[in-house]
């Protein structure tokens, strides 16, 4: 006669055997997925990237030719201020008044110079912390692929396992052996019903030996 | 001319970040899938660098690494692992292995370009 807690454990391992195939199959399906959407965005940003450096650095190049062409107005007026300031006295107060104007204007120059200096100067330095970002997003598909693949491999060993009914599951070694497959601190945080949550990977830290 | 860099990761989509990120600063880079697609590449070519995660089928990039150093040609090339390992003990085991660095993912390209500068052949 058959025990009602066997007939229980047979249907959990034959419900196992048929659920965690799907399990497996639908995660693997998104881990796929995911990988294809990263694929597609880095083809495009490969596509723009050459447009995006190309841009940054003709701005760059404005910037520089701005900003000489502001030192060149800047050392004319100087120039213009110490030939023009000794014969000043002896003109007539219409002249003092003309080379005055005159000053003011090319001052005026070197000042709107500067103001056209500034937008592209900051265009530059915002396109450059987006693609930072973009590069550092990008590898985030990385991460999640290595955890579903921790994950599928588990279900496949807890499939193998379901499938020897004389194998013994100590849930204290499982869960040991699985934490040892892990490669990221999130991993390891999430694996206690303690994990924090919501922590970004900083990442980027080298260390030299 | 160019300095070579050989960029190591089963992850096609990193592979193709760090490339960028290299080909950006003018280097050139030539890839592969795990350590063992890797050392079919070390055949008496000249490599300036590798960069190498550490987690692959196949030949992982500790044995890589091992491996790498025990070509004459290749004994001297630089590597700096490049993973989401972030433990000590992982570390020391690449350090032993003959690794130069190892930087934690997520990279910025600036930190990467940086260790890269620093230890790359002439």
């Amino acid at each position: 006669m058959t025990h009602p807690a066997q007939v229980d454990a047979q249907a959990l391992v034959d419900l196992s055997a048929q659920v965690l195939p799907v399990w497996s199959r639908q995660l693997a399906s998104s881990r796929d997925q995911s990988e294809v959407a990263v694929a597609e965005m880095l083809a495009a940003f490969t596509e723009i990237g050459p447009h995006l450096d190309r841009a940054a650095r003709q701005s760059h190049q404005i910037t520089q030719a701005l900003a000489r062409g502001d030192d060149g107005i800047t050392q004319l007026t100087q120039a213009c201020d110490a030939v023009l300031r000794p014969v000043m006295a002896g003109c007539t107060p219409q002249a003092s008044q003309a080379i005055v104007k005159v000053m003011a204007m090319i001052h005026a120059c070197v000042d709107a110079l500067e103001q056209i200096a500034k937008p592209f100067e900051h265009e530059t330095q915002m396109v450059s912390q987006q693609v930072d970002r973009m590069y550092r997003g990008f590898q985030y598909q990385d991460r999640v692929s290595q955890m579903m693949t921790v994950l599928l491999n588990d279900m496949a060993h807890l499939q193998l396992a379901l499938a020897q009914p004389d194998t013994a599951l100590p849930a204290t070694e499982w869960l040991a052996r699985l934490e040892s497959t892990y490669v990221m601190p999130e991993q390891r945080q999430q694996h206690g019903s303690d994990g924090n949550p919501g922590q970004d990977a900083s990442g980027s830290e080298t260390t030299f030996f | 001319m160019a300095q070579t860099i050989l960029v190591i990761d089963d992850s096609s989509s990193l592979r193709q970040v760090v490339a960028m990120s290299l080909q950006g600063a003018g280097y050139e880079v030539l890839q592969a899938g795990d350590g063992q697609a890797a050392l079919a590449l070390l055949d008496g070519r000249k490599i300036h660098m590798a960069i190498c995660d550490v987690n692959m089928p196949r030949m992982n990039g500790i044995e890589f690494v091992k491996a790498a150093k025990a070509l004459p040609n290749y004994r001297f090339l630089p590597i700096l692992m490049l993973t989401t390992e972030s433990q000590e003990a992982k570390k020391e085991e690449g350090k032993a292995a003959g690794a130069r660095a190892w930087m934690v993912k997520p990279f910025s390209p600036a930190s990467l370009l940086t260790a890269v500068s620093k230890l790359c052949l002439p």
